[in-house]
């Protein structure tokens, strides 16, 4: 056919398109990529367009506890709120926690992993009891803790961003417009660090197993007998080959730590009030589901979707880049 | 597939075949009272909590000189006081205690325990919250104040081991009353000296095992932010009048939680209903919902040391931005605006001071220094439960609105969130005030300097003055007259920003007998019972 593919059969199909191949063939993973390109395209494009959705934390008293409408798609909550546009601001902090939050966690446990598996002996062992102690530790408790003398910090995070933005000059209402804005994820930095500080863990090992297996392989003795750097050989040949199973397990961290996060910001620590979260439009959404159910049922769907999807997607990629599965 | 649906059956099964009775009908059957109580207890020692969740238990645990009645807040009932009596103008009062009153391990109340407990209330160093409840006493406040260190010259004393003998320094015709709030009941001496020293804060004497009450029930069981456990005391004077075998309190702080529960059949009544749900209890079971007159306001407590908020044009602002007829008609519905602090209560009536006028809290809020809230501090907002929220947010919405000011908004359990307000380690805080008792100083006296109560570092010489004064007054009108004033000073300086008056909603099992509406809510625990 075209040229390209004329290469692409001369190079051999690498291990990559192989994967890409095997997932595009496996239909619950298609659809879950579909599921999350939808959700993720309109809680991040949406919002942005300028009068298309209404302001989330606008309230109308009068036309509190409506059910869904054209006017309100997904009904209004207690306080008169849209919830159509809570729950696309929402998702936006819900998508930015568990990707945010997810990266720094895995992107430290690799680094932990790798150097403790490739390096053994004496470092390994130090760095894996760093690790025990740090499973001992309260998880919830220590994130607190750790989030709550991070905060302090985000006041001035805020400010300068804000500034940043609207320029320091700038009157009053625009600094408040660009702050509505800048505020939630700001103060959510705290969050992202204390959570992804202590939830590495889980990746590290699975990691260190990994290099450990590879680095006795005999590709990677032949890259050292040709005098590669220790640096080299880490992250160019052990790490690209163990990236199935960090993947897999990534996928399946997001949402974990999305609900996790619904747990801090109900205890004060990350997402503010009036600002919202899909966790918070859940807890908020249960408490009233007798006499309201849509303010449960439009959130909940949307978290739902993005959790289902997500471990679909975690299963077939792990089903895609399993190395021993056949070639076809 | 077929794994599927067994995964979906079984559960279901089992929910089926577990129909058995609810704990509600099993509690008929026991004669136990199950009840919602909102929030785990600071403490079970009564000289050293100021809550409401706190004064349910002390209700069931001790008893103070008078009792309460189940059916009228005026009528007074013989307590650990079988009769009193005082001089003619009202200064002097004399109780007679109950010949077979015990504690709960069996030792006699005696009128010196009342002394001890006075006095260890009102010990400079125990630093009681409440300990104001007492200065009626000739020279209480002296002693608390440490300007005098002789308890003697305190008007207590104990004439014999069954006559107390009190000396107010004023008139208290309402002294019966007062003596039916918790921080007028007796500590049981014997034991609280075995845990420690008179002045020692928070010792074991009130933990599970050591503490011993003179009420109708005795603690049994405190498993933390679970279930505190009380059953009959056999050493109570009038245990043959015990309606309940015992009484279960459940510290559950959401509200919509504690509605669900009361709905499964899980409790006799709930310590409040939210008022968002009001309208489908309504409708669907509208026989347990209860909606009552409360002598209650909420408002927004201000620490008047921080920057900003020290300034009265500022506080001022807040309050006129505050819609209170909207936050009433559509958030906290069946609760009145509040028109000043403290709510119609039998011949007294404030001013009815308190408007919206975002117009005029703009100009105070620039002349204060802030135009269209540029440059105002961030300041957060503390709240103690879920329910709170809704209006928190209606609070902040309004202050953005109308003054440009960004408020946050911090949940916090409720003995933190106490703590942080007793030692002004708070911006602002979304708070509630019951009264004490029938009489408007219930809500004024707490304003003072060094109150327990005040918790926003605001106090003024005249204010205080003209309290005093009032207090001098033998003429009721007269009285009533100087407390208003008194009360114009509060509305002009604001401190606080009252938000509503309360009503009581409450779902209560209709099998529960001897619970009547009560203004101050202080159902007396000995006369409810259960109709299977």
């Amino acid at each position: 056919m075209s040229q390209t593919s004329t290469i692409s059969v001369e190079k051999g199909a690498s291990l990559w398109a192989d994967a890409a191949h095997r997932l595009r063939r496996n239909h619950a993973a298609t659809a879950a990529v579909f599921v999350l390109a939808i959700i993720f395209l309109s809680c991040l494009v949406l919002p942005s367009i300028d009068g298309l959705i209404q302001d989330p934390n606008a309230q109308a008293l009068p036309k509190k506890n409506q059910s869904p409408s054209g006017e309100h798609w997904f009904g209004t909550d207690h306080l008169g709120r849209d919830i159509f546009s809570r729950v696309l601001y929402g998702g936006r902090i819900s998508i930015a926690v568990g990707l945010i939050t997810t990266f720094v966690s895995v992107t430290i446990g690799i680094c932990w992993g790798a150097i403790a598996g490739y390096l053994r002996g004496f470092v390994d062992d130090l760095m894996m009891r760093i690790v025990d102690i740090l499973y001992a530790m309260p998880f919830l408790i220590v994130v607190i803790l750790l989030g709550k003398s991070i905060e302090p910090m985000t006041t001035d995070l805020t400010n300068n961003t804000v500034d940043l933005f609207a320029g320091a000059d700038s009157s009053v209402a625009e600094q408040n417009a660009t702050r509505t804005w800048v505020e939630p994820i700001t103060t959510l930095v705290p969050l992202f660090i204390a959570i992804g500080a202590l939830s590495w863990l889980t990746v590290s090992r699975i990691v260190r197993s990994q290099v450990q297996n590879i680095a006795r392989q005999d590709f990677i003795e032949a890259a050292r007998s040709l005098g590669l750097s220790h640096f080299t050989i880490l992250f160019k040949h052990i790490l690209p080959n163990s990236l199935g199973p960090i993947i897999v397990y990534t996928t399946l961290t997001i949402p974990g730590i999305m609900l996790f996060e619904a747990t801090l910001s109900f205890l004060g620590l990350g997402v503010r009030p009036p600002n919202s979260s899909w966790g918070i439009l859940i807890e908020e959404g249960a408490n009233r589901m007798t006499a309201n159910p849509w303010l449960l049922f439009f959130p909940s769907l949307f978290f739902a979707a993005t959790l289902f999807a997500l471990n679909f997607l975690g299963d077939g990629l792990r089903d895609a880049l399993d190395p021993k599965s056949s070639k076809d | 597939m077929r794994r599927l649906l067994l995964c979906l059956t079984l559960p279901l099964s089992i929910l089926t075949s577990c129909q058995k009775e609810t704990e509600v009908a099993r509690a008929n059957r026991e004669g136990i009272f199950l009840m919602g109580n909102s929030a785990e207890p600071k403490s079970l020692d009564h000289q050293m909590v100021t809550g409401v969740p706190e004064s349910k238990l002390v209700g069931a645990l001790f008893e103070g000189l008078v009792g309460d009645d189940a059916v009228g807040d005026d009528v007074m009932q013989p307590g650990a006081a079988a009769s009193w009596s005082s001089n003619e103008d009202l200064t002097e009062w004399t109780f007679k205690l109950q010949p077979e009153g015990r504690w709960s391990d069996g030792e006699p109340v005696t009128a010196n325990d009342f002394v001890f407990s006075y006095r260890r209330m009102l010990t400079p160093d125990l630093a009681a919250p409440y300990a104001e409840m007492l200065y009626f006493i000739e020279n209480a406040e002296e002693f608390n104040k440490e300007q005098i260190t002789d308890f003697s010259k305190v008007g207590v004393k104990a004439l014999d081991d069954l006559t107390l003998f009190i000396k107010l320094k004023e008139p208290v015709p309402f002294l019966p009353s007062l003596t039916r709030h918790y921080t007028w009941f007796p500590v049981p001496k014997h034991v609280v000296l075995q845990h420690g020293d008179i002045a020692d804060r928070f010792t074991d004497w009130s933990e599970l095992g050591h503490i011993v009450g003179n009420g109708p029930f005795k603690l049994i069981k405190w498993r933390f932010h679970d279930v505190i456990e009380v059953d009959q005391n056999p050493y109570y004077w009038d245990a043959a009048n015990v309606g309940l075998n015992g009484i279960r309190f459940f510290p559950i702080e959401n509200p919509y939680t504690e509605a669900r529960a009361f709905l499964a059949g899980q409790l006799h009544t709930t310590y409040t209903l939210p008022t968002d749900l009001i309208r489908t209890v309504k409708e669907d079971y509208p026989e347990y919902l209860r909606q009552e007159p409360y002598v209650g306001t909420t408002f927004v407590r201000l620490n008047t040391t921080r920057p900003a908020l020290d300034d009265a044009r500022v506080r001022q602002a807040l309050s006129l931005a505050i819609n209170r007829p909207l936050l009433c008609e559509f958030i906290m519905e069946g609760y009145a605006p509040a028109k000043s602090l403290t709510p119609k209560m039998g011949s007294y009536e404030p001013n009815p001071v308190l408007e919206f006028n975002p117009e005029k809290a703009r100009k105070l809020l620039a002349e204060a220094g802030y135009p269209e809230g540029a440059g105002f501090p961030r300041y957060s907002m503390l709240i103690s439960r879920p329910s709170a929220r809704a209006s928190a947010e209606a609070l902040q919405a309004m202050w953005k609105e109308h003054l440009g000011i960004l408020v946050d908004i911090q949940n916090k359990d409720w003995g933190s969130y106490i703590s942080a307000q007793q030692s002004l380690d708070f911006d602002m805080a979304s708070a509630g005030w019951i009264g004490d008792y029938l009489d408007p100083t219930t809500f004024l006296n707490m304003w003072t300097e060094g109150n327990g109560n005040n918790n926003t570092g605001w106090h003024d010489a005249e204010f205080e003055r003209i309290l005093d004064e009032a207090a001098q007054k033998a003429e009721p009108q007269d009285r009533l007259d100087m407390l208003k004033q008194a009360e114009d000073i509060l509305m002009k300086e604001q401190p606080l920003l009252p938000v509503s008056w309360y009503s009581r909603n409450y779902l209560l099992q209709p099998n529960v007998k001897g619970w009547h509406p009560l203004l101050l809510d202080n159902h007396p625990w000995k006369a409810l019972s259960l109709e299977p």
